[in-house]
């Protein structure tokens, strides 16, 4: 049996004859620039400018016509579609030193810099080239991904004229995966859906403070003493805009009810009982009631309320069985 | 002369940008910032098309998972292409010299780009005037998803 060091020894020698070896055949560009594909990356990036994409106003300026963006210079060259399929081409250099690096178990693979420099930038109708060698394969490195190897390459890009227009270099690591990548891990535990917020506003906060103080308030005219549920700004008996509030004992009965099996919003469990409590104190209120089967929940069933964090910025009324008598 | 033509003489050419002054430029002044997104999965699936890179990672679901990612993810080369607009809308897009950048976190769908550049440098080389820049693009909460440099030349 090989032993790793061995095995190291042995995969490194053969990677240092990929060294300074052309990746594969010139990327020829499939078409010449053009402006519907600068069209196709503009609406990509919801990058406007007119130098890329409005004729008339680029041959009104100093450009005299469209122009190329020039992050653009390697999307000239590059397959396309073909990148996805595995199919191996005998020709791609590129694509044996990954084989050969995924045989050693060095499968993961990370992009991790790019440099980019440009002579000129491209017009419709130029036709670019590019030659692609691979620069550089470092030593076996220990990386928070896990331990690999780091690829350079540098492509030249050149016009029809034999010009060089630009060029790139491009560095991979190839790695052998230590664990889940550690952005996995942060996105395994996605957190738990929340409840919707209420929508709060001058009229209403006041009632939602409450709860998060651990008060059930009710909104009471001042005028005519009437109580009223949901919170709003007028007395619908008097027309006063002059209240103020009594907390709630929170003890009542079930006047009506629903048990809510779909559709399911994340953040509730289902089935949801959703009740309508008469409150002692003499108006309604909307809630949730816990700790009871569906089938048991009957109209004129005492309940009371408790007020829960149901998540750190949300406090609610949640009704159960009345377990004693009021007071 | 008319007033239309007082008028046209104000505006800046279309297409070029009304150019910062290389002699007022100070190390430590940041350019307008660009913010794209929430980027969608229709984006990437667009780039991968506009850029030839049809890396499966990028647009896949399956493999994205098989590969040990929760998700499909941004190419690096839209963040960094994100920068290039940065840079080609405040000068034009021929006094960009070079781009380069360290890919640090991955943008997720879902996520805001942030492309940002400030003034690191003033110098000669070439027979021109040029300023570096460092470059760098962010999320919603700030971590910084690529960090590079970017030259521009000033005539």
């Amino acid at each position: 049996m090989t032993s790793p060091r061995a095995t190291r020894e042995e995969l490194e020698r053969r990677l240092a004859t990929y060294v300074g070896a052309a990746a594969g055949p010139p990327e020829v560009g499939r078409d010449p620039v053009d402006g519907a594909l600068v069209r196709q990356w503009c609406d990509a990036l919801d990058d406007r400018n007119p130098a890329y994409l409005d004729e008339d106003a680029a041959r009104a300026s100093t450009h005299g016509g469209l122009v190329a963006p020039p992050a653009m210079l390697q999307a000239w060259v590059l397959p396309g579609i073909s990148m996805s399929r595995a199919a191996a081409d005998p020709e791609n250099r590129q694509r044996e030193l990954h084989a050969l690096f995924d045989a050693q178990g060095y499968t993961g693979v990370v992009a991790t810099n790019c440099e980019q420099a440009y002579d000129r930038y491209l017009r419709p109708g130029d036709r670019v080239t590019g030659h692609t060698v691979i620069e550089s394969i470092s030593g076996e490195k220990a990386t928070g991904l896990g331990s690999g190897y780091f690829i350079d390459t540098r492509t030249t890009f050149r016009d029809q004229h034999g010009g060089q227009v630009g060029w790139m270099t491009f560095r991979v690591l190839k790695f052998k995966p230590a664990a889940p990548p550690a952005a996995a891990r942060e996105r395994a535990a996605p957190p738990k859906p929340r409840r919707l917020r209420p929508a709060l506003g001058h009229d209403n906060a006041w009632w939602w403070d409450g709860l998060r103080c651990g008060e059930l308030l009710i909104q009471r005219c001042k005028s005519c003493g009437q109580l009223r549920h949901p919170p709003r700004p007028m007395c619908g008996a008097c027309q006063s805009t002059q209240w103020d509030t009594l907390a709630s004992g929170g003890r009542g009965s079930v006047y009506s009810f629903v048990v809510m099996h779909h559709p399911q919003v994340p953040g509730y469990e289902y089935p949801l009982v959703v009740v309508l409590v008469d409150l002692d104190e003499g108006t309604r209120l909307i809630s949730n009631l816990v700790g009871v089967a569906p089938g048991d929940v009957h109209i004129g069933m005492r309940v009371e309320a408790r007020i829960e964090d149901v998540d750190p910025e949300l406090a609610l009324p949640l009704f159960r069985r009345e377990t004693s008598a009021g007071g | 002369m008319t007033s239309d033509e007082t008028r046209h003489d104000e505006l800046p050419a279309v297409g070029t940008p009304p150019s910062p002054c290389f002699e007022t430029l100070a190390v430590g002044d940041e350019l307008p910032p660009l913010t794209k997104g929430p980027l969608e999965r229709v984006q990437l699936v667009k780039y991968a098309g506009a850029s030839g890179d049809f890396n499966p990672i990028h647009v896949d679901e399956p493999f994205a998972k098989s590969a040990g990612y929760p998700s499909v993810f941004a190419h690096g080369m839209l963040s960094m292409a994100f920068l290039g607009e940065l840079l080609t809308s405040w000068v034009d897009p021929r006094q960009l010299r070079e781009l380069g950048v360290r890919f640090v976190a991955i943008t997720w769908p879902g996520d805001t780009v942030r492309a940002r550049a400030t003034v690191a440098r003033k110098f000669e080389a070439e027979g021109e005037r040029r300023v570096e820049l460092a470059v760098w693009t962010e999320n919603q909460d700030g971590k910084h998803t690529l960090d590079g440099t970017a030259v521009v030349g000033f005539p």
